[in-house]
């Protein structure tokens, strides 16, 4: 049987959950119906999409200097978030009776960003043949798609920990601070690593220069 | 061989052009859409300056000017500079060589009178000089001659405090010689006489914004506390200038950086056009530490024609210049000891196609010419001013050639181009121009056209599309179902 992201089983049940969240994300849980490979695919794509359209959406509706887009940068950066969210959500769910593995959380995030990047494509698509005062169809659209995905972001994470909904809005407020101590804790890590460099780093051109 | 190095050399050894901006003590830019700096050719280059050392008046060199805070070009193009620390008013002519006169009395109720730190001078459309006499508190009115015509001064009214006393700072007169003055202390506005010198009120009061966060605090702060805070005053004029219509730009101080001169209606409203970036305060960029940081400072506005004016700028000794719709044009200027740059800019004023600029602590008139740049940015702007956008076109092209990034220059040939129906090349042009308006205009249009020339195309493969997804569900898996049926039987 093939895997992954070469399963065409897995890549119907992809549409499936998008369009039962519920369901979907239930048996997604309970009988590995996901796929973490095709979960990693769509972040990337989601990655592609969102410097795409700050590049190629029509001059009508973008006010992006395209000097100041760096599409390696915001690839990584989008990477980075996915990352980070799981490993706070992660770590948050653990402690409060989150029966969801690490595994379903990255399916959950990484399904979610379905209808994002349909809509962002689409919208992308779309800012080439609108004008001023048309731009509404633009802003719905990539709205819509927005707003989607962070209904099934909350279904998601909603169905593999068998939470209520209070208990998810709590659980991602919770995730958002985890997110942050994170962040801070890896920027402190980053400086020490840093600053321990450069003291090694003098320490050499010291010897050097001596000897 | 040896001829064509010779003609290097020969070309390298040439004198730079006026254009050449490495030979300027001063940068000219402009902001781009987002804001970024942009080096443009010069606009206007230094073209000598006039001190009052080298001037001679009735056989003996006049003395350097100090402190001088104020010059004025009369109607028929002559100087007058208010040289304040000398107490005297200089009339120069228009070729910057002669002394004319030197008023430094007038004869007024059978006694001489003299001036004290006069700070501001002004020439009326009727042939009047108008002195800010600023320590004598009062503005003095003579003909040109010099020959007493009356005093403004004393102000009466409810509206002013209790033993007020009136020093006029700057001074400008409109065509019926109502009198606007900008007064030392006087927050509440340009103070405006009629031309019989009544005091009839103030002009053009700029409101105090408190901010939401200012007004938190001084809910919670006690009285004491409240007293030793910073009052909220509304912030000072600087200069004025009155345009030939009657309407008067107004210099003010701005701490936001967001805007510092008004244009203000006989009602004293504020009817100046803001551009794109609803800004009009000088620099859109400036550092935080240091010298010369902060907002512009501007200290003088100049209306020159057809709706363009210039900003004088304190802190970094820059001339903004803007057009009837706000946006930029050019700046140029800055501070230092060289020639054509300042140490304590104090007064701009144009005089024929030149800008002189006073400068206060050096005690002289900077004089700038305009160079190809600055007189095609001038005319094409001038041209659109008057409505006359096509006839702007070839010196849009003429400013692109020297400075591509221009983007006003390619919006107006955009804006042509649309107008004699050329969208695609409107497009092209008003987008680099970053004109979102009109680019989206051609646009429509651009995209009207294509569609009317290809709608038998979009037709034909819309009908074949449909004639396909029909054949497909009616035939084709009918077929398949029907087939995949027959092979189950079999086996």
């Amino acid at each position: 049987m093939k895997k992954g992201i070469f399963s065409g089983e897995k890549w119907k049940y992809l549409f499936y959950t998008v369009s039962h969240p519920n369901d979907g994300f239930y048996w997604i849980r309970h009988q590995d119906r996901g796929s973490v490979s095709i979960a990693v695919l769509l972040v990337i794509l989601y990655g592609v999409c969102f410097s795409m359209n700050r590049i190629y959406a029509s001059f009508v509706v973008n006010d992006i200097e395209p000097r100041t887009v760096n599409s390696i940068a915001e690839l990584a950066g989008v990477a980075i978030l996915f990352l980070v969210l799981c490993v706070g959500n992660w770590s948050v769910t653990c402690l409060m009776d989150g029966e969801g593995r690490f595994k379903d959380i990255v399916i959950a995030i990484g399904y979610s960003m379905l209808p994002v990047i349909v809509a962002t494509t689409a919208a992308t698509l779309i800012s080439q043949v609108v004008a001023e005062n048309e731009e509404a169809f633009y802003t719905i659209l990539i709205g819509i798609g927005t707003a989607y995905t962070v209904i099934m972001m909350l279904i998601g994470i909603m169905q593999i920990h068998n939470y209520t909904l209070g208990k998810t809005l709590i659980t991602l407020f919770l995730t958002v601070i985890a997110v942050l101590i994170i962040i801070f804790l890896a920027l402190l890590v980053i400086n020490f690593i840093t600053q321990v460099y450069s003291f090694l780093r003098s320490i050499y051109i010291e010897l050097i220069f001596r000897i | 061989m040896k001829t064509i190095i010779c003609c290097l050399l020969l070309l390298c050894l040439l004198p730079a052009g006026a254009l050449a901006n490495d030979s300027l003590p001063y940068d000219c830019y402009n902001y781009d859409y987002w804001n970024n700096i942009l080096y443009t050719p010069a606009p206007y280059v230094p073209d000598g300056s006039l001190g009052g050392a080298g001037l001679m008046w009735e056989g003996s060199p006049l003395g350097a000017f100090r402190s001088p805070q104020d010059l004025c070009v009369s109607p028929d193009g002559k100087i007058y500079l208010a040289d304040t620390g000398n107490n005297r008013i200089i009339v120069i002519d228009g070729g910057l060589k002669n002394v004319l006169q030197v008023i430094d009395h007038f004869e007024a109720d059978g006694a001489a009178q003299t001036f004290s730190s006069p700070t501001g001078v002004a020439v009326s459309q009727n042939r009047q000089l108008y002195v800010a006499d600023s320590q004598n508190h009062r503005i003095v009115v003579l003909e040109l001659d010099g020959t007493f015509v009356k005093y403004v001064q004393n102000p009466q009214s409810e509206v002013l405090d209790e033993g007020y006393i009136f020093t006029p700072l700057k001074v400008s007169v409109d065509y019926a010689d109502r009198v606007y003055c900008v007064a030392q202390n006087m927050f509440q506005g340009i103070m405006v006489f009629t031309a019989e010198g009544d005091f009839t009120g103030f002009f053009g009061t700029i409101s105090v914004k408190i901010s939401l966060w200012e007004k938190f605090w001084r809910k919670f702060s006690t009285k004491e506390e409240r007293s030793k805070q910073q009052l909220f005053i509304p912030t000072e004029f600087t200069g004025i200038d009155v345009d030939d219509e009657g309407f008067v730009y107004a210099s003010n101080k701005d701490t936001d950086g967001m805007q510092a001169v008004r244009r203000l209606n006989p009602k004293g409203q504020d009817v100046i056009r803001k551009g794109l970036k609803e800004n009009l305060g000088g620099d859109l960029v400036f550092g935080t530490v240091g010298n010369y940081s902060g907002p512009s400072q501007i200290v003088d506005v100049v209306y020159r024609d057809h709706g363009i004016y210039s900003l004088l700028d304190a802190r970094r000794g820059r001339v903004f210049t803007y057009d009837h719709e706000g946006n930029l044009l050019y700046i140029f200027g800055g501070i230092g000891t060289q020639e054509g740059t300042f140490r304590t800019p104090a007064a701009i004023e144009q005089l024929g196609s030149r800008l002189l600029v006073l400068d206060a602590q050096q005690g002289n008139v900077n004089i700038f010419s305009e160079t190809e740049y600055g007189r095609l940015i001038n005319q094409a702007v001038s041209l659109r001013y008057n409505g006359d956008e096509a006839l702007a076109v070839p010196l849009w092209s003429e400013v692109l050639r020297l400075d591509e990034n221009n983007e006003l220059a390619n919006a107006g040939i955009g804006k042509a181009y649309l107008s004699a129906g050329d969208n695609e090349k409107a497009m092209t042009y008003l987008r680099r121009g970053m004109n979102r308006a009109y680019y989206s205009v051609a646009f429509k249009r651009w995209r009207n056209e294509a569609l009317r020339g290809n709608i038998s195309w979009f037709l034909t493969t819309l009908i074949v599309l449909i004639v396909l997804i029909v054949v497909i569900r009616r035939v084709i898996l009918p077929r398949r179902a029907a087939r995949r049926k027959e092979r189950g039987h079999a086996a």
